[in-house]
């Protein structure tokens, strides 16, 4: 592989990062083959020394995006960087996001349930419009406590929320360390 | 040898060449991938990753030949950092070696 075609393949393995970051990115690599070239290397020897520009794409990409969820912790980034980290190894695919499917599932049916019981004042008077001659108080109240307890479980799944996203971004981080490769081993 | 071994002592290596004198990057991964069999092109991203964690600088300096170099400059952050490695890196090493003289497999 010559220079021309291990940038070509790292530039677009890179495309998704920030013009910024993707021109440091490319000046740093420009760099070490200038001064390798200067040494009398081949540019095919400075290539294979470097290794394949997909793996060194990938380890840039996972990196960018566990910094980014790191300062910014909201789904898309999340999302991303889960992605990212997937993108490693196929490996990855049951150890990630097995746990992540898990995770996102227990905390939307907390908010669905919490959102429901808050809501079922609604129902109720549904119920008494259609059928005005069913409506007891008992139901009336059971419904308002419902309410209480929904304003609770919601309360309750914010603080959940927070702490399993945080919990999981510190995953995906051990996750990286564990798989992220070197790549003569491969 | 194992991967994951290779990975976090490629950080300290970083480190531990920059806590001497600043270096380039390709002075690095050449200096490095001399001694350990390491892709050379595994440590950019390894250095962006440090850079952000401010344990390093960098600055730009020219060159009688070639482009301009972009030095990489440890910061007080950064020798702290390196200090603890290398206390885990000892105790590590030193608890490998008891556990493989018990055994004999060093004569």
């Amino acid at each position: 592989m010559n220079k021309k075609e291990f940038m070509k393949k790292l530039t677009v393995g890179i495309k998704k990062l920030p013009k910024e970051e993707q021109q440091e990115v490319i000046q740093d690599f420009e760099e070490h083959f200038a001064i390798g070239l200067a040494e009398g290397k081949t540019e095919a020897e400075i290539a294979a020394a470097l290794g394949t520009p997909n793996q060194v794409a990938k380890e840039l990409v996972a990196t960018y995006h566990l910094e980014k969820a790191d300062h910014t912790s909201n789904t898309g980034n999340i999302f991303r960087a889960v992605w990212a980290v997937i993108g490693l190894g196929f490996f990855n695919l049951v150890i990630v996001l097995g746990p992540f499917i898990a995770l996102v599932s227990i905390i939307a049916s907390g908010w669905i349930v919490g959102g429901s019981f808050i809501l079922s004042p609604l129902l109720m008077l549904v119920n008494v419009i259609l059928y005005p001659d069913t409506f007891i108080f008992f139901d009336l109240f059971a419904s308002i406590g419902l309410v209480g307890v929904g304003i609770f479980i919601i309360i309750g799944m914010y603080y959940v929320t927070r702490y399993l996203s945080k919990g999981f971004i510190n995953y995906l981080h051990f996750n990286v360390k564990l798989v992220k490769g070197g790549l003569k081993d491969e | 040898m194992n991967v994951q071994f290779k990975k976090g002592a490629l950080e300290l290596c970083v480190l531990a060449l920059l806590d001497k004198q600043d270096h380039y990057g390709y002075e690095l991964a050449n200096k490095i991938s001399k001694r350990v069999a390491i892709s050379e092109g595994s440590v950019y991203p390894l250095l962006r990753r440090l850079a952000k964690e401010e344990y390093f600088t960098t600055y730009l300096q020219e060159s009688s030949e070639g482009p301009s170099r972009k030095y990489y400059c440890l910061t007080d952050k950064g020798r702290d950092y390196l200090h603890q490695l290398i206390h885990e890196w000892v105790q590590f090493t030193q608890g490998v070696n008891k556990l493989l003289q018990e055994g004999d497999h060093i004569e």
